[in-house]
């Protein structure tokens, strides 16, 4: 499994839907049972390294909001909502 | 006059002469409301007066007016076609013929379409262009893709001015404050609306991020309650197509509950209101917590569960250990489950730590009920920790066992594995000795 090799692997660039689909298969794995201990360890290592990152994602992120404006030759660019900007 | 002088033709009825049988005049009256072209298909405004069903399923209700009423009565299978029940006091629009029913000696109008009132041209167009495009499967079921299970990025194309961006980035900032919102303006009534709408929706389907090169997974598209003809832009024809075109999965809420336009049958998904709109289009946060607390709940039984066996295994090896005093021998084998274990305990630990932390948030809100519950679960947590600490080989060499390797490192298990004279190393809980064998016995003293 390579992507549960090695804990310092880019856990916490993983978007939150493939880490938590990640999480679940450690601990389907684990449940299942007959792992060398190395693997069982190392996996619970990477399981509770993915639980903490889950969390972090769910209570920590805040709504990012642009808006789509078309610049000129076809450009596009996302700029800053502000309250004064009119529809078009 | 005797009935049996015979009937008089009845194109004659009309001469004064004669005696009318009351089924000649009713036929005569019948006919000539049959020959008029204003009666033959017609629409009529008014008010529902009482309404009754048949046993045989005909629906019977009176319209009226200040002025007069007029019976109407829609056939069965007319009735089930329609997708608009009359109730006493509604306005509506009705469309059918004027005939007479002779055995009762009255007309009706037979119905065979009706619009709530007020819908007048409007509602004429609706349905004009509603047969169309159905007819052409821009609304057919099997089109509708599905919504995206984990979107990152949501396209949402509404006015900026007005509550319905604002109720939108409520929903999601709590309901799914990861997804990124990318709102792309449009004028949602009036005149250059549908123009605008389309323009807004194009403008996302072109868009990708210039760093991920991706773009949206998803896209709303929303305008608040207001009347048939504020929300009538989203009936026109442009509108419609360009929902149906749009490259990835598009939901629409418009206007309130009860409303409903062709953009929305067009949809991918449709929505009640702008704020379902947004729910529908992103995970519940709240969900996935309590996932998480589940998910995080069986890793913790499953660690457990897993260092369980080889942690009773060293157990025993200790004990029998135990019996050979002067002799202590500690397996490589079990040596290396130590170390993991150990590992184990660590990770375990954390785990314990980050647990308790948890159920001292949830003991605020929890009752009382749960408090025992809550205790046990820590106690046990404790102990498994506890358990798993006690297992470093360090801790056996400080109780005064060593480790016995031969000169290739390999740890010696069985005296008769070497033979005197033989070099051997001894690890201490404190540095190591360098010994020579003397004698091999091969039993306990």
């Amino acid at each position: 499994m390579p992507e549960t090799a090695t804990l310092d692997d880019t856990i916490a660039s993983l978007p939150y839907d493939r880490a938590l689909a990640e999480f679940q298969s450690v601990v389907t794995r684990l449940e299942a049972g007959g792992l060398p201990l190395e693997e069982v360890i190392a996996l619970f290592e990477r399981g509770v390294a993915l639980h903490a990152h889950c969390e972090t994602l769910l209570r920590s992120a805040e709504l990012r909001v642009q808006r789509l404006v078309d610049g000129a030759g076809g450009s596009q660019r996302t700029v800053d909502l502000r309250p004064d900007d009119e529809d078009g | 006059m005797a009935a049996s002088a015979g009937a008089p033709a009845a194109g004659r009825a009309h001469t004064a002469s004669r005696i009318l049988f009351v089924g000649e005049l009713t036929r005569a009256i019948r006919d000539v409301m049959r020959d008029a072209p204003r009666l033959r298909d017609l629409w009529v405004e008014g008010e529902v007066g009482q309404v009754s069903i048949s046993s045989a399923g005909h629906c019977y209700f009176t319209l009226k007016d200040e002025k007069a009423q007029l019976r109407c009565m829609i056939f069965r299978d007319d009735r089930l076609s329609i997708p608009f029940e009359p109730r006493t006091g509604l306005r509506l629009v009705a469309h059918g013929r004027v005939d007479v029913f002779e055995p009762q000696g009255h007309y009706q109008l037979y119905v065979d379409a009706i619009q709530p009132a007020g819908f007048g041209d409007l509602a004429l167009r609706f349905e004009a262009l509603k047969a169309t495009l159905t007819k052409e499967g821009l609304f057919d079921a099997g089109r509708k893709r599905p919504l995206p299970a984990w979107p990152r990025t949501i396209g949402v194309a509404t006015s900026l001015n007005g509550a319905v961006l604002q109720d939108i980035r409520q929903v999601l900032a709590r309901r799914w404050p990861m997804v990124r919102v990318v709102v792309s303006s449009c004028l949602v009534q009036g005149t250059g609306a549908p123009e605008s709408v389309v323009t807004a929706l194009r403008r996302l389907a072109r868009w990708t991020d210039p760093q991920t090169g991706r773009g949206t997974d998803v896209v709303i598209l929303a305008r608040g309650g207001g009347s048939l003809e504020d929300l009538w832009a989203f009936n026109e024809e442009i509108v419609v197509r360009a929902v149906a075109a749009h490259p990835c999965p598009i939901v629409v809420g418009v206007g309130h509950e009860t409303d409903v336009t062709l953009a929305e049958f067009a949809a991918d998904m449709r929505a009640s209101t702008p704020s379902v709109a947004a729910e529908l289009s992103v995970p519940a946060r709240a969900e996935q917590e309590a996932r998480l607390r589940v998910l995080g709940g069986r890793l913790t039984d499953a660690g457990r569960r897993a260092v369980a066996g080889p942690r009773a295994t060293l157990d025993a090896e200790r004990r029998a250990l135990d019996g050979f005093r002067p002799a202590a021998h500690l397996a490589a084998e079990r040596e290396r489950v130590g170390f993991l274990l150990d590992r184990g305990a660590r990770a375990m630990d954390a785990r314990l730590a980050a647990e308790r932390s948890r159920l001292v948030r949830l003991d605020d809100r929890l009752p009382m009920l749960l408090q025992g519950r809550l205790d046990r679960a820590r106690t046990d947590l404790r102990a498994a920790a506890a358990g798993l600490g006690a297992l470093s080989p360090y801790a056996t060499l400080e109780r005064g066992y060593a480790i016995v390797r031969d000169a290739e490192g390999h740890v010696l298990r069985a005296a008769l594995a070497t033979t005197p004279g033989s070099p051997l190393q001894v690890t201490l809980a404190k540095g190591g000795i360098d010994v020579r064998v003397e004698r091999v016995r091969d039993s306990a003293p």
